[in-house]
């Protein structure tokens, strides 16, 4: 599981790659430490390249939801497969997140 | 600027020299009154406080000097505005200034009601003093108005009609029907007020007693419903799959679902539940049982239901992604979605009894 950040047009934006799962759950938990800090910049996660995500996986987008809500900022999930959607959906968590 | 009387440069030297208790004295006024207004949940639009420049004093002593023998006679150099929504909330402000200030009531004013026979809409003036404290003989006003009526006073000022000697009669005429209009508006917006709080505390009762079938769907009532935490049952049931935990989320944005059911109170809600409940658990659990997530969404209950609701009146394909574009928003993948939840579905025994 690879993760990499970048803040473009204010925005903050982190790309996903691989598989968000309980064991690269620890790591990318401390990755997105960066995002937290988010305050006056919306937040764009590009799942593109991510293949899978687990229950831990799904901690974390929350968990980062719930931060940047509390600091004004917007949490959008983009390009995610359809599988990642069924996830979402099934969890009931699809109409927490923007996605585009 | 012309020079000024010796008896203006007298009151504007004991101004400057005051300054600094003139500011303790605004700013202990305010902290006070602010307090009990939100001991007293008043919600307003504005409130301020101020110093009279001493440009602004040098105007008003050069023009009415002899009215004040000290600076104590001029009842504004502190000034506190309050602005309120609503017209009640005035006359609360007023009781609150009141109990905790003393009030010079010979040169306070209402002017809401002094002004019978004039244009203008106008706001309550009280000039008041601390109850104790060396600041305590030191006046200062406190203006209490709507927003409307702030709306108004700004306009006033900025078309400058005061200044007017002598209008003609029309425009006193417009002046009076717009201040008519605004003073009307505050009333209505006081009285609606007052009617949606009742209306709040029916449905409130109404749900609490469990009279669903009596309570017209609503936001409101929606609202109210969901405090009850109706679909709990169903959310623990359906968490029991993988032991899940279940992470609070909203609910209200499925309310549009419930009305394009055609459900038209909380009991066709309630019916709803009661009916579809056993097989929102299946649907839920045709998806889960594959998997090993474990955290759901406190809305997964309700989310099945509306599914299994679409799929019971033959809304098909169309039907659920209907469901899925009100709750992710139009999107293409809703699509695939639904595909995915018709496929499920059809392996469920609700739908072989259609």
């Amino acid at each position: 599981m690879k993760t990499s950040f970048e803040e473009k047009d204010g925005k903050y934006i982190m790309h996903f790659e691989g598989r968000l799962d309980t064991a690269s759950s620890v790591q990318t938990e401390q990755e997105m430490k960066v995002l937290h800090d988010c305050e006056g910049h919306d937040i764009i996660l590009d799942c593109e390249k991510l293949d899978y995500i687990s229950s831990s996986g799904l901690r974390l987008f929350l968990t980062l939801l719930k931060v940047a809500k509390s600091k004004g900022s917007k949490v959008c999930v983009a390009s995610m497969n359809d599988n990642l959607r069924q996830v979402f959906a099934m969890t009931g968590f699809t109409h927490l997140f923007e996605f585009v | 600027m012309t020079a000024l009387g010796p008896h203006t440069e007298e009151l504007l030297d004991a101004y400057r020299n005051e300054l600094p208790q003139l500011e303790q004295l605004a700013e202990q006024a305010s902290d006070l009154l602010q307090a009990a207004l939100r001991e007293q949940n008043i919600q307003l639009n504005t409130f301020e406080r101020r110093i009279k420049t001493e440009e602004s004093l040098a105007g008003k002593l050069e023009k009415k000097g002899y009215k004040y023998k000290t600076l104590n006679d001029v009842t504004d150099v502190v000034g506190i505005r309050v602005v309120t929504y609503y017209t009640d909330d005035v006359d609360k402000v007023a009781v609150i200034a009141k109990n905790i200030f003393d009030i010079d009531w010979k040169n306070s004013v209402d002017k809401r009601k002094h002004q019978l026979n004039s244009f203008g809409y106008l706001s309550l003036h009280y000039i008041c003093y601390l109850k104790k404290g060396p600041l305590r003989n030191i006046p200062f006003e406190i203006q209490m108005r709507t927003a409307l009526q702030h709306v108004w006073s700004a306009i006033e000022h900025d078309i400058g009609y005061k200044g007017a000697v002598k209008l003609p009669p029309e425009f006193v005429r417009q002046f009076s029907r717009l201040a008519g209009m605004l003073e009307m508006a505050d009333d209505e917006f006081s009285r609606l007020r007052t009617t949606m709080t009742e209306y709040r505390r029916q449905v409130q009762s109404l749900v609490k007693s469990g009279h669903f079938n009596e309570v017209s769907l609503s936001t409101e009532s929606f609202r109210q419903y969901l405090e009850l935490k109706p679909f709990e049952r169903l959310n623990q049931r359906i968490a029991a799959v993988n032991q899940a935990e279940i992470f609070p989320a909203p609910m209200m944005q499925f309310l549009p679902i419930l009305e394009e059911f055609r459900f038209t109170n909380l009991g066709d809600v309630q019916q709803f539940l009661e009916e579809d409940s056993d097989d929102a658990y299946q649907l839920a659990l045709s998806q889960l049982a594959i998997t090993d997530l474990d955290i759901l969404s406190e809305s997964v209950g309700l989310q099945n239901l509306c599914l299994v609701h679409v799929l019971k009146q033959g809304g098909g394909l169309y039907g659920i992604k209907a469901v899925y574009d009100v709750i992710n928003g139009e999107q293409d993948s809703n699509a695939a979605l639904a595909e995915n939840i018709l496929r499920q579905a059809q392996q469920l025994p609700f739908m072989h009894k259609l």
